[in-house]
């Protein structure tokens, strides 16, 4: 399709946008400070830096106030902010086992080893709207967390959570790759079908959430799919970002982010190429956002076990990013007006008599 | 007296210290005249790093996504000194930068900023902890209903 160039309305595109940004900074409510949105809505802001791809806590906060509450606008806000970035270094490769976990939990079994750790959580609560009266909820809100006392013995948080265990020996195919393959960079390279599982693990990583968990719910109530799929184990907590001291080479952790991390398994029902076995999936993405972490780890197992197709590959690959598809449904709303003429043109010259009819 | 940390550790745990921490230390360090002149290497630039991750089914390496940081290099007598912090602010990073040349250094602002080190590291710590009490108050052990 081509698109033709228009100009004009200038004035009213800037009266349009004196009234947007009386909508979003006008009106009589207080002024809504950063550390508002980050310390009250702190589950969007994590939304809108995964899905950007930035960890970056303040300017997410801005994209939020800024697009009113649009968390993809404000995502694709963050995303364009980045691509104005430099890259300054590639982290040291951090491992599942240095996550320091603040919630663990293993559906697949019902004691693991270091128990399960719920975190903080409203699993367990009746999802029933709170309409208690403001000034009860204020009063009643609890205070910070308190370091603990000075002087007291310091409790480090236990590093021997382990990682739940894969299935008992034997049942998991082994996956590992020995050849160690430089990750696929899909900021800098398209992402089409055929790269590398790297390439898949960013892009669901970055993916838009509501995008990813209706692909995973869509291909994962498929008949074909029928077998139950369990998670391993689901965990929130912090990961370092570590990088080489410039000066000494050895590493050095300049900041941390959370993240969510899922594993799940399913019985592989066919009985080829090996239906003694599980197959396993893996999910891991920015901030708090479990949803997406377990579909994540769902859909990666999926695509590695729709091995004869790349037709699920494909849609991981080009039909999940929230940028992609909120500027694609934006350039609907810039005039089209010429497409439309010629179209109309054309089916009126197909509906209009033929003039040798007749002779 | 605290104990002088390592290089790497000091500069985890200047990129870990507030704002209101190292901005005002190194402002009277460099009024006092304490700090010589310093030359600045690579101003502070925002930037961001890859996050590399090794996930566990394969043990392959992928790219979870990029953190936002500010970097910085100095000099100070010959000495250099670097900072890395989460974040835009470019006056901490150089206020950094500045703190790890004049430790590395081994001149008299040392302990100062030794010091400085250890209440960060032992605030982190401390919360640390104190998140863990919470998260671990939280461990359940399921019931089988026979």
């Amino acid at each position: 399709m081509g698109y033709s160039g228009v100009r004009g309305g200038q004035e009213a595109i800037a009266a349009a946008e004196r009234l947007a940004r009386r909508d979003r900074l006008g009106g009589t409510s207080r002024w809504l400070e950063l550390d508002q949105v980050t310390g009250r809505l702190g589950l969007a802001v994590d939304r809108v830096m995964g899905e950007a791809g930035l960890w970056a806590p303040e300017l997410a906060a801005r994209a939020i106030r800024q697009s009113r509450g649009d968390l993809l606008e404000a995502a694709q806000l963050l995303r364009a902010h980045r691509s104005t970035l430099p890259r300054l270094a590639y982290s040291s490769p951090v491992p599942a086992v240095a996550l320091r976990p603040v919630r663990r939990i293993a559906p697949a079994y019902r004691n693991p080893p270091g128990g399960q750790v719920l975190g903080a959580t409203d699993d367990y609560t009746p999802r029933i709207l709170d309409l208690t009266d403001e000034d009860t909820a204020r009063a009643t809100a609890p205070p910070p967390r308190r370091p603990a006392t000075a002087g007291a013995p310091v409790v480090a948080p236990d590093p021997t959570v382990p990682p739940v265990g894969l299935p008992p020996a034997g049942l998991l195919a082994d996956r590992r790759d020995p050849a160690d393959p430089d990750p696929f960079d899909i900021t800098r390279a398209p992402a089409r079908p055929g790269v590398p599982r790297s390439a898949r693990l960013t892009a669901m990583a970055r993916a838009e959430t509501g995008s990813l968990t209706h692909l995973w719910y869509l291909v994962t109530q498929a008949p074909r799919n029928a077998q139950p799929e369990i998670p391993l184990e689901l965990r929130r907590g912090h990961l370092p970002l570590r990088i080489e001291h410039p000066f000494t080479g050895s590493p050095v952790t300049v900041a941390g982010v959370r993240v969510s991390e899922a594993r799940t398994v399913r019985p592989d029902a066919r009985p080829h190429p090996d239906g003694s076995r599980f197959d396993i999936g893996y999910g891991l993405c920015l901030g708090d956002n479990e949803a997406k972490a377990l579909a994540m780890a769902g859909l990666d197992l999926l695509v590695h076990r729709d091995k004869t197709t790349n037709r699920l590959e494909q849609r991981v690959l080009t039909a999940l990013d929230g940028p992609e598809l909120a500027g694609y449904l934006e350039h609907l709303k810039l005039p089209h007006y010429v497409d439309f003429r010629s179209i109309v043109d054309r089916l009126r010259a197909l509906q209009a008599p033929d003039p040798e009819e007749g002779l | 007296m605290s104990s002088t940390p390592t290089r790497e550790r000091r500069c985890e745990l200047l990129a870990a210290a507030a704002h209101e921490e190292i901005v005002p230390l190194a402002e009277r360090l460099l009024a006092d005249g304490a700090l010589p002149e310093p030359t600045v290497l690579k101003s502070p630039e925002t930037g961001m790093v890859v996050l590399q991750v090794r996930e566990p089914v394969e043990e392959t390496r992928f790219y979870l996504g990029e953190v936002l940081v500010t970097e910085c290099s100095v000099e100070v007598a010959g000495v250099p000194g670097w900072c890395m912090r989460p974040g835009d602010d470019r006056v901490a990073a150089l206020s950094g930068a500045l703190l790890d040349a004049l430790a590395a250094a081994g001149g008299p602002a040392t302990a100062e900023i030794d010091a400085l080190c250890a209440a960060v590291a032992e605030r982190h710590a401390s919360q640390d902890a104190a998140e863990w009490a919470d998260v671990t108050a939280t461990t359940v052990v399921f019931e089988e209903l026979t």
